[in-house]
């Protein structure tokens, strides 16, 4: 078989995500340089309250608790279909204690069971959970790590699905920052989630073009690059209704869809490109064929 | 067409799936009592929750709504006997209770619901507090503080309640109070406070909340339990009196007769009294000072009459303030106080109305995605078959999650669902990757093709498995929902549903 435009441009093509990997990682960098986190928390990990109110809720009513609360956000959550407002959102760092009689004053009537719901977290604890949860993405990482390398028991084909893993992760990391998105506890799950799940399509890759000797290379990655991202695809589609069509959904919910779909994104880039070119430069090396 | 064995093993599991979450009982007709408030007279004559209520009086009732109207009816429109007591006749699937009553009884009732799959707090409403003593506590201790608090929020009234220890990746231990469906106010005052409570005369105490000292309080006869009195305050709203004796056990009142016997006589205005006040402490704060008559002194009394107020806007908040107040210090003296000083962590109240509307929402989701993944299959391999067949197999494997998780009575939670969802999706993918390797066209088997497939459906399954075990231990186990129902959704993949589907391929295949 003659060079094939793969061959001439894999190199060429593998690059693409690795500088999109390093401009996430100096963007989280300088995030964290500027913001002292590498993301935004929301009240579930820095402490304080986040207030939910039923109905249909002018914003502009809000805008009076800024002076006593000046770190108070309001968001509205509302229907897609039906474009009707489902709930306001308040979030601040300050006690319900505090907050509560703040918004009754505002609203002229007094928060319920039924019109509201309140959520509190201690600052302590906040803090407990948030690196908690930091050390079992690690853990989450490790131990998927050792899972690729024993199934592979060979050193370059495992530190590329590693380094996709990681770049699943870096890439929409990079996004929600740059969009201002505030993380939930959930959130981060969905990150470790997306360990488990980006995974798959590097497994595939890596056991067609490696572990099966039959047809050509090229061949059979391109069969594997077929399947994968139709499993990709298929993923995609499954996750982003949950964004786009159905909104009136607990935060923490469409939080893991928004970065599932985020990291299946990049999994596309990260797996096709970069871990087949790495794959490919390590059988052509090895002389696999 | 030859069922093989695996597709067997998927159906027997698809069947014992459906019978752990169907609710049999749901197909007679009725309402289910949820909870009934303790001592009323309801509860004493043997109403208990879990019964079905199935007619009041000669009424049918077929569901809340005919409970609702009928028990309506019956108390604003009958004028009831002499001393205003209506007749209830309440039949109910364990036999019949009958008893008089001037209010609507005191329980709570729903629809029977078709399945036995229980939601989280944050998609049916409630309350959740975590709860974090001053000191770390051994087992013992963690379970004494449990064993108090579970009592003083029974005693309270507050059912559909779970207490249990929570421990975090740091080795931190709390205590989760959940409260499903209804939200009581005083939730942060009753897991949080401690509740010491204390009547001194001087510097001695003459008793202490708790069983030791207090055989019973009067709570529901208005004999012994009332609100007494309301005044207009200084700060133009209204302040009430509230009052209820308290039963002393033998030695505590005989701390009373020694006590008071040293005591001397005021005469005052309004009466002779003993030269020292009756002085009630919570939690060290001074609540109220009673005076002791005259002819208390040195007598061995065992009944006591406690006071407090209770204050407000207008007087029906200060009427209802007043009756919280008595209410929970009356829980407070039946249960004694927490043995440790505690702190709220966390504490959450989830509107009901809120997660009505995400569940429908969630259920509108599920169906979307279904729709979604089939078209996309159909596109993609043109088989109604084939298309039909992941379909199946992706039904069946949220379907066996769902029964496993009614089976452990699991709470499921939105992330336990977005991690169902999460699961589905892998499967999809999975299936997708057995039906490319069935379809290459090669030289070797069918079969040796699928077991190739395998090998990436089970490295997958291992890093999944890998990737949400330590969200088991993460943050007092807040996400235990997302990773428990993803690793049983992928257990189920690869155990039950993966294999026949492969037998199913085969067959289409073929």
């Amino acid at each position: 078989m003659g060079k094939s435009w793969y061959d001439k441009y894999y190199r060429i093509l593998m690059l693409i995500p690795i500088i999109l990997v390093i401009l996430s990682l100096v963007y989280v960098f300088s995030f964290y340089s500027q913001h002292g986190d590498v993301m935004f928390k929301d009240s579930s990990l820095s402490g304080g309250t986040t207030i939910t109110l039923t109905g249909d809720i002018d914003s502009a009513k809000f805008d009076s608790l800024k002076q006593d609360f000046p770190d108070i956000l309001v968001r509205k959550l509302s229907d897609v279909r039906t474009g009707k407002s489902i709930a306001s959102i308040l979030e601040s760092s300050a006690p319900p204690e505090t907050l509560k009689p703040a918004i009754e004053k505002t609203l002229g009537y007094n928060l319920t069971a039924d019109n509201s719901s309140t959520e509190f977290s201690g600052p302590t604890l906040s803090t407990g959970f948030y690196r908690q949860l930091v050390i079992a993405l690690i853990l989450a990482f490790i131990l998927m790590s050792i899972v690729i390398f024993i199934m592979f028991r060979t050193f370059i084909p495992t530190i590329a699905v590693i380094f996709a893993a990681f770049s699943d992760i870096i890439i929409p990391l990079a996004i929600v920052d740059y969009f201002g998105i505030k993380l939930s506890a959930a959130g981060i799950a969905a990150f470790l989630m997306l360990i488990g799940y980006s995974v798959d399509t590097d497994i595939l890759l890596t056991t067609r073009a490696i572990k099966i000797k039959e047809g050509f290379l090229n061949e059979r990655i391109f069969k594997a690059f077929k399947t994968g991202i139709f499993m990709t695809s298929t993923a995609i589609a499954a996750v982003l209704p949950a964004f786009f069509i159905v909104t009136g959904l607990p935060d923490s919910f469409r939080q893991i869809f928004l970065i599932l779909a985020l990291g299946l994104f990049s999994d596309i880039a990260n797996t096709w490109l970069t871990n087949a070119g790495i794959i490919k430069w390590y059988a052509d090396a090895k002389g696999i064929k | 067409m030859k069922i093989t064995l695996r597709t067997w093993i998927l159906i027997i599991v698809l069947i014992f799936a459906f019978i752990s979450i169907a609710n049999f009982s749901a197909f007679q007709p009725g309402v289910l009592v949820k909870s009934v408030e303790r001592n009323s007279t309801a509860f004493n004559e043997g109403l208990r929750p879990g019964m079905i209520i199935n007619g009041v009086n000669s009424e049918q009732i077929k569901n809340l709504n005919d409970y609702t109207i009928t028990i309506h009816g019956l108390f604003l429109n009958e004028p009831g006997n002499a001393s205003g007591k209506i007749r209830l006749d309440i039949t109910t699937n364990k036999g019949e209770f009958i008893f008089y009553t001037k209010n609507a009884p005191e329980i709570v009732v729903s629809d029977i619901l078709m399945t036995k799959i229980k939601t989280g707090m944050d998609l049916q409403g409630g309350s959740r507090a975590l709860v974090k003593p001053e000191k770390p506590l051994d087992t013992n201790e963690m379970n004494d503080l449990i064993a108090v608090t579970s009592n003083r929020l029974n005693a309270f009234g507050i059912s559909d309640v779970t207490v249990r220890p929570v421990t975090d990746l740091s080795g931190n231990n709390f205590m989760m109070v959940e409260v499903a469906g209804a939200s009581p106010t005083d939730l942060q005052d009753l897991v949080s406070k401690q509740g010491k409570f204390e009547a001194k005369i001087g510097n001695e105490t003459v008793f202490i909340g708790g069983e030791r000292d207090i055989s019973d309080v009067c709570r529901t006869n208005a004999e012994c339990s009332r609100i007494e009195a309301c005044y207009p305050s200084q700060d133009g709203g209204e302040y009430c009196r509230f009052s209820f004796v308290v039963y002393l056990s033998e030695t505590a009142a005989k701390r009373h007769a020694d006590i008071t016997s040293k005591l001397g006589i005021n005469t005052t205005e309004s009466g002779r009294y003993l030269d020292k006040k009756l002085d009630l402490y919570l939690d060290d704060n001074l609540v109220d000072s009673l005076l002791i008559s005259e002819n208390l002194k040195g007598q061995v009394t065992t009944q006591i009459q406690v006071q407090g107020s209770g204050s407000g806007k207008t007087r029906e908040e200060a009427v209802n303030d007043a009756k919280e107040n008595m209410h929970k210090l009356q829980t407070l003296l039946i249960t004694g106080s927490l043995p440790y000083k505690l702190e709220i962590v966390k504490l959450d109240t989830i509107s009901p109305v809120l997660g009505k509307e995400f569940t429908k929402n969630i259920m509108f989701l599920a169906a979307i995605v279904f729709a979604i993944v089939s078209v996309i299959l159909f596109v993609k391999y043109r088989k109604v078959k084939i298309t039909l067949a992941v379909i199946l197999t992706m039904f069946s494997e949220a379907f066996i999650t769902l029964g496993i998780a009614a089976l452990i009575r699991w709470n499921l939670d939105a992330p336990s669902i977005a991690g169902i969802i999460a699961g589905m999706g892998t499967g999809v993918n999975d299936q997708i990757l057995m039906i490319d390797e069935s379809v290459s066209n090669t030289q070797i088997g069918l079969k040796e093709r699928i077991k190739r497939a395998f090998f990436i459906i089970i490295g997958a399954f291992f890093t999944i498995v890998a990737a949400m075990l330590p969200l088991f231990w993460a943050g007092a186990g807040m996400l235990r929902g997302f990773a428990l129902t993803t690793i049983i959704g992928v257990s189920v993949g690869i155990l039950v549903t993966r294999p026949a589907f492969a037998d199913i391929l085969k067959k289409i295949q073929e």
